[in-house]
């Protein structure tokens, strides 16, 4: 009886830190910036395209013209998104969908688009975005539901 | 004649009936009252009270229901829930820190408030059993230590001994937490996940499933065999003792199963927010989650789902429209804000005059019977 | 002897023991971490001076057996009432003082009346109803300090003409009042003579009321209701004198507290006012239903030494303002031990 109990016992801890360790990667949230500006990797030079619009979920994050960033947020280790690329002003789009592993421990991850459309490696067109120091905002104390000014 | 006896009985009792509702609802229909005379003056429309009623109920049901377990241990009126809620602040604090977002933050937070609030809940407990017979004003003092401890963490150890990596969440010396922690990538993901609209008012469903779970929880958990104990102890515990029960323990347990709820709850609470006011989320919202248990008609001794859920719909629609009325009336919107925590502050006082005075007929009254008996023996010892 | 060693120890506390210990090891730390002696020593007697009476308060409810009076904030309101009155009916200087305290004197009495009557009711619950009663009367006031119809310009705010100020200066009212009279100065080191004199002569009267026939019944009542029942004594009676003398005290005390401080603080301020006056009394000694005159002096003193030296010696050394965290811990910490302790008698 008594070792049943504390199986059970045992049992549960080990279930929530499993749900706890689950967590903690598939609720790692990142924000990915994207910029369509030329870049250089291994001596080759990338040029982006004339206008990319990004979609992440079929919803419009951006519309990238050249040397333009833009910004989608993602949850998990594993980033969509749907790319509409257009080459030259007025020329047709054409529709490019790319699914991407992220690095765990970052961020902010900064994606260069045209290295990424040319086919390169991840070392080309990943990198990690640090945002400047925060602007020292000033410290607003947030209102709670009971919206009392003063301290009680 | 003997009908007409009969009849003014019955009148006679029909009146005791309605004056003894009155009594014992004397709360809720002061509230009802309130609520109707502020309403038409606070000039909301129906739709928006609606919808910031039913926002409210999902925020802060779960919250109130964890009060009901040591009231059924007769414990009286968990005013420690605090230390859970903070256990759940700290939980969101560090999952904030991790970048986990979204449900996934929400769960892992409820689940990382677990070992907080098991430690404080058993600290709590084992307080409270040294000092049987005085359990609220002692948990209540509780949660101002433990607020003190809290203070000690957030705002001097974390960033330096508890490692803190971002610095948007730090204040600008390095350590300690900002007064307000934004949950920003998680705001409100528990509300939204499903949800209905219903003529403009908006329906959190899953986090009334997880409500409506809970309230399962307790109906069954009074029926085990542990919910027994738990009552057999709030009734008197000599008899349980007696009976075999371990007291001390059950009545730990029922502290522990309280914070550790209280922890969820807050989670629940905070991601609605969206933000954590981090020094003083905690410190109200023990003294409205009692208030508003109490005006659903709860008393210290006995308190029901039902209580719950009317004292959240009456509390909060006071709460929504008494600054508004208030200032349509005087001209002040303070004095509205000043009222509502009045009468806060109020209902508690009377709901534990209320208990203490009724507690003192009884013994009295118990007493009377036992004198009486006694009274009786001897007569009859004498023949 | 060592066990009548180990029994003091017993009776006086390991936590009181650590908070004498923790103020000793300021006291000794403070040369060294660069603070001034005689200046922390004035501090530490001027903040004694100014919150002695409302320690002294506590002292008649918990001999009544009515436990700590967390209502406190009740008495503060009288005072606060008198004090703004007095400056309302247009009082200046020391005579601002006595006149505070005069009309401070009926609301005290009717107000702790009221509250006596309720304890009476509710015999058992006394502190958790009293910490509620403070904290509702506190609201209900500060409703009342915007409605009230006040005039005078120094109270009232500028703009709009009516609703008292949060804070309000007492410079040309009682402002050191007590404090400068007869101020003792010998080089750095200044002792408010006139405070502490207030002090002394309420609590030896405090001292003498417990000793007469009135003052021993009610002693009678806390130890042993049923005893003194038996022996005649009106508990109810008894009681509510208890409570009315403590409200009194306290309307009195917060006096004292302004013109020390210099300000008199409405609205909020009074909210928490209580929880330092009973971890004080208690680090002096007293227990939940036993306390004494010394009880309070050494406990005043030891609080408020931790209070003044805290800051200053704990920025010296380790550069980080812990010392509010610390007062919420100790005061608190040594209230909750208070309530564990099985006291006798006690419901």
């Amino acid at each position: 009886m008594k070792t049943k109990v504390l199986l059970f016992r045992a049992g549960t801890i080990l279930i929530l830190i499993a749900i706890a360790a689950v967590m903690l990667v598939i609720g790692r949230g990142h924000t990915v910036y994207f910029e369509n500006s030329e870049a250089t990797f291994d001596g080759q030079t990338f040029k982006g395209p004339y206008k990319v619009t990004v979609y992440v979920d079929g919803e419009q994050v951006a519309k990238l013209y050249d040397g333009e960033r833009g910004m989608a947020t993602c949850i998990g280790q594993t980033f969509k998104m749907e790319m509409k690329i257009m080459n030259e002003k007025g020329g047709d789009e054409q529709f490019v969908a790319v699914t991407m592993p992220l690095p765990r421990d970052m961020d902010g991850i900064l994606i260069n688009l045209p290295t990424l459309l040319a086919g390169q490696p991840e070392a080309a067109y990943l990198s990690e975005f640090i945002i400047a120091e925060p602007e020292p905002e000033t410290e607003t104390t947030a209102a709670d539901e009971f919206g009392l000014t003063t301290e009680f | 004649m003997k009908n007409t006896i009969t009849k003014t009985n019955q009148n006679l009792t029909f009146a005791q009936k309605a004056l003894k509702f009155l009594q014992n609802n004397s709360v809720p229909l002061m509230f009802v009252l309130i609520c109707i005379v502020c309403i038409p003056i606070s000039g909301f429309s129906a739709s928006y009270l609606l919808n910031e009623v039913v926002t409210r109920m999902g925020r802060n049901i779960f919250l109130i229901l964890c009060l009901l377990i040591p009231i059924i241990a007769g414990m009286g009126l968990n005013f420690g829930m605090t230390l859970g809620a903070m256990a759940g602040e700290i939980a969101l604090i560090l999952v904030a820190d991790w970048q986990v977002w979204g449900i996934p933050g929400v769960v892992l937070a409820m689940i990382l408030s677990i070992p907080f609030s098991l430690l404080l809940g058993a600290f709590c407990g084992k307080i409270l059993n040294m000092s049987k017979g005085r359990e609220m004003i002692t948990s209540y003092i509780i949660s101002y230590f433990i607020n003190g401890i809290y203070q000690l963490v957030v705002l001097y150890m974390m960033g330096k001994v508890i490692p803190i990596k971002h610095t948007s969440l730090k204040l600008p010396r390095g350590y300690g937490i900002r007064n307000t922690t934004s949950l920003l990538n998680m705001r409100q993901c528990l509300d939204n996940l499903i949800d209905v609209q219903i003529g403009g008012v908006k329906i959190p469903v899953l986090t009334f499933i997880i409500i409506a779970l809970l309230c399962a929880f307790i109906v069954w958990f009074r029926k085990t065999k542990l919910g027994q104990d738990m009552r057999a102890v709030g009734q008197d515990m000599q008899v349980a003792r007696d009976a075999g029960i371990n007291v001390e323990k059950t009545r730990i347990i029922s502290i522990v199963m309280s914070t550790v709820l209280a922890g969820f709850g807050m989670v629940i609470y905070l991601q609605n927010m969206g933000n954590i006011s981090t020094y003083s989320s905690h410190s109200q919202i023990g003294m409205f989650c009692i208030a508003a248990l109490l005006v659903g008609g709860a008393s210290v001794d006995r308190a029901s789902i039902g209580n719950v859920f009317l004292g959240v719909i009456l509390f909060h629609t006071m709460f929504i429209v008494a600054p508004s009325a208030g200032a349509h009336i005087t001209g002040d919107s303070m004095i509205g804000e000043y009222f509502r925590v009045f009468v806060s502050y109020g209902v508690i006082t009377l709901a534990l005059v209320m208990y203490e005075t009724k507690k003192r007929k009884m013994k009295s009254s118990v007493g009377e019977q036992l004198q009486r008996e006694q009274e009786e023996g001897d007569g009859k010892n004498e023949n | 002897m060592q066990e009548k060693f180990h029994d003091v120890l017993s009776s006086f506390g390991l936590p009181r023991l650590i908070i004498t210990g923790f103020l000793i090891l300021l006291f000794i730390m403070a040369p060294f971490v660069g603070a001034d002696f005689p200046t922390q020593l004035t501090n530490t007697i001027n903040r004694f001076s100014w919150n002695a009476v409302l320690v002294l308060a506590m002292v008649p409810m918990i001999h009544s057996g009515c436990g700590l009076n967390f209502g406190l904030p009740l008495g503060i309101i009288s005072g606060l009432l008198g004090a703004t009155l007095s400056i309302e009916f247009g009082f200046t200087g020391p005579m601002s003082f006595v006149m505070a305290c005069l009309i401070a004197t009926p609301f005290a009495l009717l107000f702790g009346s009221g509250y006596g009557w309720l304890l009476n009711k509710i015999k058992g619950g006394e502190m958790m109803i009293a910490t509620y009663v403070g904290f509702s009367s506190v609201s209900l006031m500060c409703m009342m300090w915007l409605l009230l119809p006040y005039k005078s310009p120094t109270m009232v705010w500028g703009f709009a003409g009516k609703g008292l100020r949060t804070t309000i200066s007492l410079e040309g009212f009682y402002d050191k009042a007590l404090s400068d009279l007869l101020q003792i100065n010998i080089g750095t080191l200044s002792i408010p003579t006139g405070a502490l004199l207030f002090f002394a002569v309420l609590a030896f009267l405090m001292w003498a009321f417990l000793h007469t026939k009135t003052g021993t019944a009610m002693t009678a009542v806390g130890s042993n209701p049923t005893f003194a029942k038996a022996a005649g004594v009106n508990v109810d009676k008894m009681r509510l004198l208890s409570v009315v003398l403590s409200t009194w005290l306290a309307a009195i005390g917060i006096l004292v507290y302004e013109q020390g401080f210099g300000f008199v603080q409405l609205y909020m301020a009074p909210f928490n006012m209580a929880l330092p006056a009973v971890s004080a009394i208690l680090i002096g000694g007293a227990s939940v239903n036993k306390a004494s005159i010394a009880n309070v002096i050494i406990g005043t003193f030891l609080f408020q030494g931790i209070v003044t030296m805290t800051p200053t010696v704990m920025n010296s050394m380790i550069h980080t303002d812990m010392s509010e965290v610390i007062r919420i811990v100790v005061s608190n910490g040594m209230i909750l031990y208070a309530l564990t302790r099985k006291t006798e008698g006690s419901k």
